[in-house]
């Protein structure tokens, strides 16, 4: 309130610092604080959905049943996907985002404070009822993370308080969106003009964008299952007139823009470590606008290739096809502007880009089965196998989780003041991208010999690939404690050499321009004067 | 985007160019930043909209012309 009016600069030094304790965290409306708090949300329920991966894994070592019935082995698989997906992925991104882009834009503080710490308080609510509902009677939603109808129809109470964590999170995300939003548009600095945002911000834009047109989608479809379960309507229930392949089309109406959601603000973190670390600016800066908004475009009019097997009419099929190949194209333009980035760079390989390169290598893998896929005679022979599994895994862990891994170490030192571990990190990259690789290339061979998904027990002649894989998920765990420990050390710790204001020499962007290393309670008092 | 320069308004074709840009993933930054000083948010979601619907009605027709030569 107080920029309204605005007396001088002597008076600047005034701002208070935070409250001591937990009402520090509690009632904070400081973007830095609640990028933090979103950061270690998301960690915790990424350790989370790692722990019901291993259950999955363990389960799936042998054929046969070991541990789990497999009614509670679905419900690992969905509250997994469920928990990743709006618990871990989606919020680090949003963590990212509250960290960033006020300091990559010169601007002093998110729009909207108090909106941005009810968008934070929100997430514990809504993954208190996911995480609870494995106690409730019938346990949690064993629906699959797309809770199918008549599927969710039929469920328990678990179901319920999945439907409701959906819709705060929902919620969450879209308050969060147009908060950043109108931070994008309304708080840059004189002379950051659109043209000159950095990758980051401009990803988050439009992701920003593609949040709010999609979440009430999703919102309408949780809401419409819930009249369908308890208030009597017959939305998806054909005896009643309605339709159950309706909710697929709602679903994944909602469902591709989200998977765009989850990968843009990554391509935005490698499109910012890519440059730095090559030493040179990003080639084709505004190819890779353009590509995203591109992106965002095609991803509303693709939907249904999730929905080839279901029943379409030939016409709808090729159409949905072809607009689903034509995405390789702006992606491609990506692909091409990282490697030409790099080209004849003065390059050198700390963590950062030790991740960002991966992502570009293991990302693409996961793009081109995503063509694959989109072939719909070879999907009719993959659907729902464990061809998809690997697809959608080499996207988000090695797509989303890389990029977010590149650009936790990217920016650490300017967050805490201090390098992170160089040794302990290679070792995590290098764990982490091997054991990624040898949990999930083994997945494909998997699915092209007809293993399908969210199964407990498989045939005989799966045990070989599923016991590698089983492996490998144990190893890539494990490599995560080792992330922890990083992370613990330099930001709880404060351990680690002095970074400096400019650690990374190739990095020209306002938070190592204009800011000292930690970043300062408050930045950009005074806004930062442009050439 | 409050310019210095008197922002000269973007003709029909530019708009059009800036949205085929955007549907292919390429454009030139001399173009990008005449487009982002001359063209105005409206026009750009109306050439959006209309960019979209060709995009999607030239799709269609393709695929009634692939069933249609099949049957």
């Amino acid at each position: 309130m107080s920029a309204v009016i605005d007396s001088g600069h002597a008076h600047d030094e005034h701002a208070h610092g935070p409250y001591g304790g937990v009402m520090r965290w509690v009632t904070t409306t400081n973007h830095k604080d609640i990028g933090t708090l979103y950061l270690w949300f998301s960690f915790t329920m990424f350790l989370v959905g790692g722990m019901l991966a291993l259950a999955i894994r363990a389960e799936l070592f042998q054929p046969g049943l070991q541990f789990w019935h497999p009614e509670f082995f679905n419900q690992l698989t969905t509250m997994h996907g469920l928990i990743m997906v709006f618990g871990a992925i989606m919020p680090a991104f949003v963590g990212f985002a509250n960290w960033q882009v006020p300091m990559m834009i010169g601007a002093p503080d998110m729009a909207f404070a108090r909106l941005n710490n009810w968008s934070f308080w929100m997430l514990p609510v809504a993954a208190t009822l996911l995480v609870g509902s494995f106690f409730v009677p019938g346990g949690a939603s064993a629906a699959g993370w797309t809770i199918y109808a008549p599927l969710s129809t039929q469920m328990g109470p678990g179901m319920d308080l999945a439907i409701f964590a959906l819709h705060i999170m929902g919620a969450s995300s879209i308050m969060g969106s147009i908060n950043i939003i109108t931070t994008i548009l309304n708080m840059r600095a004189p002379g950051m003009t659109l043209i000159r945002m950095p990758l980051f911000v401009w990803t988050w834009l439009i992701t920003a964008y593609l949040l709010i047109a999609v979440m009430p989608v999703l919102a309408g479809a949780i809401t419409m299952l819930l009249t369908d379960r308890h208030f009597g309507t017959s939305f998806f229930n054909a005896a009643g007139g309605g339709d159950p392949v309706m909710f697929q089309h709602i679903f994944w109406f909602f469902g591709h823009p989200e998977v765009y959601i989850m990968i843009l603000p990554g391509f935005g973190i490698i499109s910012q470590v890519i440059p730095a670390f090559s030493r040179k600016p990003l080639f084709g800066y505004s190819s890779m606008v353009y590509a995203t908004a591109s992106i965002a475009v095609l991803s509303f009019i693709v939907w249904a290739h999730h929905m080839f097997t279901v029943g379409m009419p030939t016409a709808g099929i090729l159409f949905f096809m072809y607009a689903t190949v034509l995405i390789a194209v702006p992606t491609g333009v990506k692909v091409f502007n990282w490697l030409t980035t790099m080209w004849r760079g003065s390059m050198s390989f700390e963590t950062p880009m030790l991740f960002a390169v991966g992502f570009i290598f293991v990302f693409t893998m996961g793009g081109f089965t995503g063509l694959i896929l989109a072939i719909m005679p070879i999907d009719i022979q993959l659907q729902d196998t464990y061809y998809v599994v690997a697809h959608f895994h080499y996207v988000l862990v090695a797509g989303s989780l890389f990029s977010l891994f590149a650009g936790f170490y990217f920016w650490v030192p300017k967050w805490t003041g201090r390098m992170y571990d160089e040794k302990l990190g290679k070792w995590h990259f290098w764990l982490s991208i091997i054991f990624f690789n040898v949990t999930f290339f083994p997945m494909h061979f998997l699915g092209l010999a007809g293993m399908p998904r969210r199964i407990p027990d498989y045939a005989l002649q799966f045990a070989g690939f599923n016991e590698i894989a089983s492996i490998g998920a144990f190893a890539f765990g494990l490599s995560q404690i080792l992330f922890l420990w990083i992370a613990l050390k330099v930001t709880v710790l404060g351990r680690g050499e002095e970074a400096g204001q400019r650690p990374w020499d190739g990095a020209d962007t306002l938070e190592w321009t204009h800011l000292p290393s930690p970043a300062p309670y408050h930045s950009f008092h005074e806004q930062p004067v442009l050439g | 985007m409050a310019s210095e320069q008197t922002p000269k308004s973007a003709s029909p074709l530019q708009v059009a160019k800036a949205v085929l840009g955007s549907f292919l993933g390429i454009r030139g930054r001399a173009a990008h930043e005449s487009d982002v000083t001359q063209l105005k948010p409206a026009q750009v979601i109306i050439a959006g909209l209309i960019g979209a619907a060709i995009f999607v009605l030239s799709l269609v027709l393709l695929v009634r012309f692939i069933v249609g030569s099949a049957a």
